[in-house]
């Protein structure tokens, strides 16, 4: 039977209580739970977090000025030239592609808040690029090594045309710290703006570093010298061997990744092209470093029978040394083409 | 408490980043709200492949990226359309084939230029740590313009996801608003990009809606849900990012996702309890 | 249980016209109409009129044509051939008067909607985009719900509802709107009898209140038999007139291929066979 009056009325449960047809929607205790719940979801993330967190503690500065420095090589020159007299951060970790890295929060924030932050310049630091900019823009102070160089540009015949703007004849290049005496330059600039800009004295050790690079210059020569000339020719993963060719006396033959940077991939056009430049100018090794595909170097050396050798280019070795660092380069590349 | 503040107080692009994200946590959610609703999820995910080529061709040439994300959505989109229109069998092969081929496209596109691989990474996953003054008011007025759309055509919209024969024969022509619904999601993703990646905006734009669907009983609230726990997203994945050092756009999509599983599971177990029931009375 | 059906029942002259005073306009005109999806006629030379204050019954089997025809009077659908045309203008064109209530709901059910969100949405179509609600809507949305018997379901979410308080909120949708014209297709679908009862009165309803109806039904008892027309479909209109001229054992052969049982008054309809291919 239908009571067509009672459409109004809701079924009791035993236990529940009874909802009016005015009480709308779920009871105020429900409600209260269902709110309670959402809060519970950050409240847990936050404990979580404080209890992972507790290593984390932010480093107080203990009074010594902080300097930055973008890249480890360029890094352990700085190190070297203060000692413990200010803080030297790094921002790239050592052996990692200073093209391509890209910060971290904290990383950023050491950049921001440095009193000194020293850079390459010329487009190395690909992936800081933009913080960089910002922390200029704020007011930080810089130091860019590549203005107080003689800045080498690629030359004919140096790297494959492919289109790149960095590979067109007279692109800059970069890769400074490959020649002793640009680093001495850079030396002789950084004592007097450390004296300005951080209010620290570091002339005695600069005079003493750039002695030791002129030593270090002369060491190299030397190395080199039982290379003859018909086999100084460079053909390596990525052309970063422009400033070492430069000072001693070697000639560059067309790259790999046609690029200055690490970053580009290859094309088989331009594999072609490297094939044929080796067969033009007959080397006897070949050398890959980092950022270069070791399945294509492989591939080349197989066909074109060079020996296939590794160059550490852009990292400093265990003991953080710019000295061993250039020693240990012209070393491999003095076995391979001697 | 003191690591919960600091990264914010001590740092402006901590509290830039934090802006932007809220700023794109609201419009994804509103946004969001409806793919939800609709079931467009499928749309939502074929705008973030679907705009790479776009911003690729823009960053090589010269031209703002967003222009390029604009144009490359609309020809996605004009794609999709087509396909689903051909034919009337499931398209979803064609689709997917769609997606995959713009990703391609972009990244061979994006390939060429100097910077590869950075390049890919901050279209990818977003530059929110890096964003701009500029960019951030690009992203506050394509937030309001949003809740104005969503403002405007709330009832329209209302009808549409529940019945769009309805809404059609109420008098909103369902291709008008349907296309505005559409437009609304494009302009979010297009936007949001620069934030949190082309990638990952497709789940600051599924997961905080989510959510909210599995809290509330209307649409409103959905969305203020889906607000609350997209900016909360953004905070706690600023937050980890700085103090594990890890990537910050993954990081606050990261956290969207679990929050939704969070919520997902405390839902359901209240589900098993017994309901109050609902019948009337009758004999 | 007749004599109430009496009361329901509008007063109709020997043709089965109903008397009113708005005279011969009609609410729906359709000559030589053809209907169909895409290019394909499912139904061809439709001929019927409706008039005020009247209800029409497309009675048929799933894929007959009542679905069809039905969307094509409110515009969703449109026309293949000959004329069709709702309050003298092109199907689709007078929303604010017309009310529809679909077969199946493309809702889905992840919609946080409570049911009186999903009532109020029968305002829509008159207040536009913009005009607030007023407390007459609220009213009159009170009382719509109050007629199928859910207001105390009221903030409850639709998809916690029974498929049966469902169908009822979707009708309280349809009389908030206080059309002109209600067109329904299978509006009794998962009602319980205390539902259809109350349907069946609301409707009435609004037919005394001066709407017209054009209803897809599968209860031939009840909702055909008060209807002034019925309209026999099977991919043809097989039978149109008044009901008890039109529900005959014979033309509901014709349209569903059945057997009759029970006495002549209750028709009960067994589908064995359909009437058309």
């Amino acid at each position: 039977m239908v009571t067509a009056g009672s459409a109004g009325k809701i079924n009791k449960e035993p236990g529940e209580s009874i909802l009016s047809a005015k009480r709308l929607g779920k009871s105020p205790l429900n409600k209260r739970i269902a709110v309670k719940k959402v809060l519970i979801i950050p409240i847990i993330l936050i404990l979580l977090f404080s209890v992972l967190s507790c290593q984390t503690a932010n480093t107080i500065s203990s009074g010594k000025k902080s300097i930055v420095v973008t890249y480890s090589i360029l890094g352990a020159i700085v190190k070297d030239l203060v000692g413990d007299k200010a803080d030297v951060t790094v921002s790239i970790p050592n052996g990692l592609d200073p093209h391509d890295w890209q910060p971290s929060a904290k990383d950023i924030e050491k950049l921001n808040h440095a009193d000194l932050v020293i850079q390459n310049g010329l487009g190395l630091e690909g992936g800081l690029q933009k913080t960089l900019a910002a922390a200029r823009d704020k007011g930080v102070k810089f130091f860019t090594a590549s203005d107080y160089v003689t800045v080498r540009h690629v030359g004919a015949g140096e790297g494959i045309p492919s289109g790149d703007p960095d590979q067109a004849l007279g692109a800059a290049d970069p890769h400074l710290w490959m020649d002793p005496l640009t680093i001495k330059s850079v030396v002789a600039a950084l004592a007097p703006v450390f004296k300005t800009d951080l209010n620290l004295d570091v002339s005695s050790q600069a005079a003493d570093l750039e002695n030791r690079l002129d030593s270090l210059n002369n060491e190299i020569t030397k190395i080199v010298a039982v290379i003859p000339q018909e086999n100084r020719k460079l053909v390596t993963g990525h052309e970063s061997m422009g400033y070492f060719a430069r000072r001693y006396g070697f000639k560059l033959v067309g790259v790999i990744i046609p690029n200055l940077s690490s970053q580009a991939g290859v094309s088989a056009a331009d594999l072609a092209e490297l094939k044929k430049a080796i067969e033009d100018n007959p080397v006897k090794a070949i050398f890959t470093e980092l950022g270069t595909s070791p399945a294509v170097a492989k591939a080349i050396g197989d066909e074109t029978g060079v020996k296939v050798v590794e160059l550490t280019t852009h990292a400093v070795p265990v003991d953080g040394s710019y000295f061993t660092f250039m020693r240990n380069l012209a070393t491999v590349i003095a076995d391979a083409l001697k | 408490m003191d690591w919960l503040l600091t990264p914010f107080t001590n740092n402006d692009f901590m509290v830039q980043a934090l802006m932007a994200g809220a700023l794109v946590s609201i419009a994804c959610a509103i946004a969001g709200t409806f793919v939800i609703l609709r079931g467009l999820a499928f749309i939502g995910d074929a705008l973030g492949h679907g705009v790479l080529p776009g911003i690729a061709v823009a960053l090589l040439v010269g031209f703002p990226g967003i222009l390029g994300a604009a144009i490359s959505a609309a020809l996605m989109i004009g794609g999709i359309t087509l396909i689903t229109r051909r034919s009337r069998l499931s398209s979803d092969t064609a689709i997917g084939l769609l997606f995959v081929g713009m990703l391609s496209l972009g990244v061979v596109l994006v390939s060429r230029s100097n910077s590869f691989s950075g390049d890919l990474t901050s279209i990818l996953f977003g530059e929110i740590l890096g964003i701009s003054t500029g960019a951030i008011i690009t992203q506050l007025v394509a937030t309001v313009i949003i809740i104005a759309i969503a403002v405007i055509c709330s009832r329209p919209f209302l009808l549409l996801s529940f019945d769009p024969e309805q809404a059609q024969v109420a008098g909103f022509s369902y291709r008008l608003y349907h296309n505005l619904m559409l437009l609304m999601i494009a302009i979010t993703v297009i936007v949001s990009f620069q934030t949190v990646g082309a990638l990952l905006v497709f789940g600051l734009l599924i997961a905080p809606a989510g959510a909210g669907a599995l809290l509330s009983r209307r649409i409103w609230v959905m969305m203020t849900y889906a607000s609350g726990l997209g900016i909360l997203s953004t905070y706690l994945g600023l937050l980890i990012s700085y103090h594990f050092n890890l990537a910050a756009g993954a990081a606050i999509i990261l956290v969207t996702v679990v929050i939704f599983f969070i919520v997902f599971i405390t839902q359901n177990m209240r589900r098993s309890r017994p309901k109050i029931p609902l019948e009337v009375t009758h004999e | 249980m007749n004599s109430n059906k009496k009361d329901n029942k509008i007063p109709v002259d020997k043709t089965g016209n109903s008397v009113s005073e708005t005279g011969s306009t009609s609410i729906i005109q359709a000559s030589n109409l053809s209907i169909g999806y895409g290019n394909e006629v499912v139904v061809a030379d439709i001929n019927f009129e409706l008039k005020p204050q009247q209800a029409i019954a497309l009675i048929g089997t799933n894929g007959s044509g009542k679905s069809t025809l039905l969307k094509a009077i409110v515009g969703l659908q449109p026309v293949l051939g000959g004329h069709l045309s709702v309050f003298g203008a092109r199907p689709g064109s007078n929303h604010r008067r017309i009310a529809y209530l679909g077969q199946f709901h493309a809702s889905g059910f992840v919609l946080p909607l409570r049911s009186i969100d999903v009532v109020r949405m029968g305002r829509f179509p008159l207040r536009g985009l913009w005009q607030r609600m007023t407390r007459e809507d609220d009213e009159i949305i009170h009382s719509a719900m109050s007629a199928m018997g859910i207001e105390g379901l009221a903030e409850y979410p639709i998809r916690t509802l029974s498929g049966g308080q469902q169908q009822r909120t979707y009708l309280a949708q349809v009389l908030a709107h206080r059309a002109d014209l209600l067109v329904l297709d299978e509006p009794t679908s998962g009602l319980d009898a205390g539902g259809r009862d109350l349907y069946l009165q609301a409707i009435n309803a609004e037919i005394r209140r001066g709407a017209s109806a054009v209803i897809a039904t599968h209860d031939i008892q009840e909702e055909a038999a008060l209807c002034h027309q019925v309209m026999l479909l099977a991919r043809r209109v097989v039978a149109l007139g008044p009901p008890q001229d039109v529900l005959t054992p014979e033309a509901l052969l014709a349209t569903f291929g059945i057997v009759v049982t029970g006495e002549k008054e209750h028709l009960h309809v067994i589908e064995s066979k359909h009437g058309h291919d």
